[in-house]
């Protein structure tokens, strides 16, 4: 199972900044991030190569952060890919909570970080439909 | 049970016999000063307590406008300590006492502490600001008096606090509301757990007016009982009125203070039993005895039995100050509802400032929360809906819509005495 973290922040000059120094100084390395806010506040998903730890290391700063499962599936750098995966799952009535993407290595292809609510049913399902579904050391490092 | 068995359990004729002949030698004392010299010209002995409503109100302005020894009624070669508030603004009011004063003042204190159960075996750790601020030195002689080992640590350094309480085995703890909370934060973050690390028994809590769910949020995170304190420097300090065992209103000590409620507006006074502005007349304060002096704190006399055998009767607890209260287009408001609704809400964070300001000449009113980490789920979606939570609770107690705002846990700014918890940021105020 992979999870990436999830940080309160506020909508303010300075505040993501106090997150990532703290991820800095303690040798973690963010790979891909979303956010979403509302009028003053908002959450922000970190996704690190050593999510435990981040949650350790945040908790202790008096940082709200919680961590949250995630799949990861590799879909092709190209035109309707990342459409076919989503028609693939609104096919089968699963609600995306969060979703997210960031390019591999290789430049070929780009793993999708997705949040929904059933996650081990979601994982065999898009592993049925062929789709690659990235383990957690993969996610991670890869 | 008891410090002072036959003065807590006197009966009411005597006690109000003794009240009356106290509140005579104060009279006469009181004229010794400038300030009540001319106030108390006219007035004779009392024959009545009735006759209470005959003497002139004290307000804290009158104080000031004496400012410095205006109100002192002896000799200065009797005064050992003064006390002072820190005005910001103009002259501030400055409180003296003779050495009676503070042995008197430790007495109550300590009849207060031991009432609710604090013995001389007790390990005492007193977070109340030392100095000019009455809290601290207060509770510190009451200590002492008590025979409790008192730990003069003062407010503040919440990783030293709970050092000292761990190493030394603190029983009892005198300590603000809000910094109460705070320092639970510090708790969770350091991992102690205080039924196994810690020994605490009993907190007092006072200095702000707090609220029933904030009492009983304190008791569940330090696994202790608390207890309610009441005072104000202008008469002594802490240990006016205090909670028994049963927590039911507070016991105001009434061979110390005679104690009467008016309404805020008219000043008549009012029965037991009816909210008002509680008024107090000093009935054994030597250096500086005052007469009705308006404590601008609402509550009322609860004069029914308690359950404890104390005689002296209880006044709820302050629901606000006359001087805090909010107007919102017209809507009276105290910040105490405020808190109480907060509180009332589990996944919300403790820790919340208030924000008055002006939108398009309508008032409105920001409570910003800091956020629980204990709680965070990690989505919007549920900060979304506490958010909305918030505010329908808050308007339901209010009758304004509020704006809810979540910030960072630790953000609001704190201070080392009470905590502000109002900002007016309206033009017209
Ligand atoms: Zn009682």
């Amino acid at each position: 199972m992979a999870y990436h973290i999830s940080v309160f922040l506020e909508n303010n000059p300075g505040k993501l900044e106090k997150i990532t120094t703290v991820l800095a100084v303690n040798n973690i390395n963010l790979r891909a991030m979303s956010l979403a806010s509302s009028e003053t506040f908002g959450v922000m998903k970190l996704l690190v190569d050593n999510p435990e730890k981040a949650y350790e290391v945040l908790k202790k700063n008096n940082i709200a952060v919680s961590k949250r499962q995630i799949i990861a599936v590799v879909v092709d750098n190209v035109c309707g890919s990342f459409n076919k995966l989503l028609i693939t799952l609104a096919s089968n009535k699963i609600n995306i909570e969060d979703c997210y993407g960031f390019l591999l290595s290789d430049g070929k292809t780009a793993a999708i970080v997705l949040e929904t609510e059933d996650y081990p049913n979601t994982e065999k399902f898009l592993s049925d439909k062929g789709f690659e579904v990235l383990n957690s050391e993969k996610i991670y490092n890869y | 049970m008891f410090w002072q068995k036959e003065i807590e359990t006197q009966n009411k004729e005597n006690l109000r016999k003794f009240q009356l002949e106290c509140i005579n030698k104060q009279i006469a004392l009181a004229r010794n000063s400038q300030f009540y010299k001319d106030k108390l010209a006219n007035i004779d002995k009392l024959n009545s307590l009735e006759e209470v409503r005959k003497l002139p109100f004290t307000t804290k302005q009158d104080l000031r406008d004496s400012f410095p020894y205006g109100c002192l009624a002896t000799d200065l070669k009797n005064v050992v300590r003064m006390h002072s508030s820190s005005g910001t603004t103009g002259n501030p009011t400055v409180i003296f006492h003779t050495k009676d004063d503070i042995a008197n003042w430790a007495n109550i204190s300590a009849r207060s502490m031991y009432m609710a159960g604090a013995r001389n075996t007790d390990i005492f750790q007193n977070t109340m600001g030392y100095g000019l601020f009455s809290g601290g030195l207060g509770f510190h002689y009451g200590g002492e008096r008590l025979g409790m080992l008192t730990i003069p640590i003062g407010p503040g350094n919440s990783k030293r606090q709970l050092w000292f309480m761990q190493h030394f085995k603190t029983t009892v703890v005198h300590i603000l509301p809000s910094y109460a909370l705070r320092l639970s934060g510090t708790i969770k973050e350091l991992g102690i757990d205080v039924k196994k690390d810690l020994n605490l028994k009993i907190f007092f809590i006072g200095a702000e007016p707090h609220s029933e769910a904030m009492r009983k949020k304190i008791e569940e995170l330090y696994d202790v009982k608390a207890f309610n304190s009441y005072g104000l420097s202008e008469i002594s300090g802490p240990g006016i009125a205090f909670e028994c065992p049963y927590q039911d209103g507070l016991h105001i000590w009434e061979d110390y203070v005679y104690p009467e409620i008016v309404d805020s507006k008219t000043f008549e006074p009012l029965p037991d039993g009816q909210e008002g502005e509680l008024v107090l007349t000093t009935l054994q304060r030597q250096a500086m005895p005052l007469m009705r002096y308006r404590t601008k704190d609402l509550t009322k006399i609860i004069s029914e039995p308690c359950k404890c055998g104390r005689t002296h009767r209880r006044i709820a607890r302050i629901t606000a100050r006359t001087d805090d209260m909010m107007i919102i287009n017209g809507v009276n408001i105290f910040p105490i509802q405020i808190e109480k609704t907060i509180l009332s809400v589990p996944e919300a964070g403790k820790n919340y400032i208030i924000e008055l300001f002006d939108n398009n000449c309508m008032d409105k009113l920001r409570v910003k929360i800091e956020i629980n980490n204990e709680t965070f789920k990690g989505t919007l979606k549920d900060l979304e809906i506490l958010q909305n939570k918030l505010v329908n609770e808050l308007k339901q107690e209010l009758d304004v819509t509020p704006v809810v705002q979540f910030v960072e846990s630790g953000s609001l700014p704190v201070t080392e005495g009470k905590a502000k918890r109002v900002i007016d940021l309206r033009t017209k105020k």
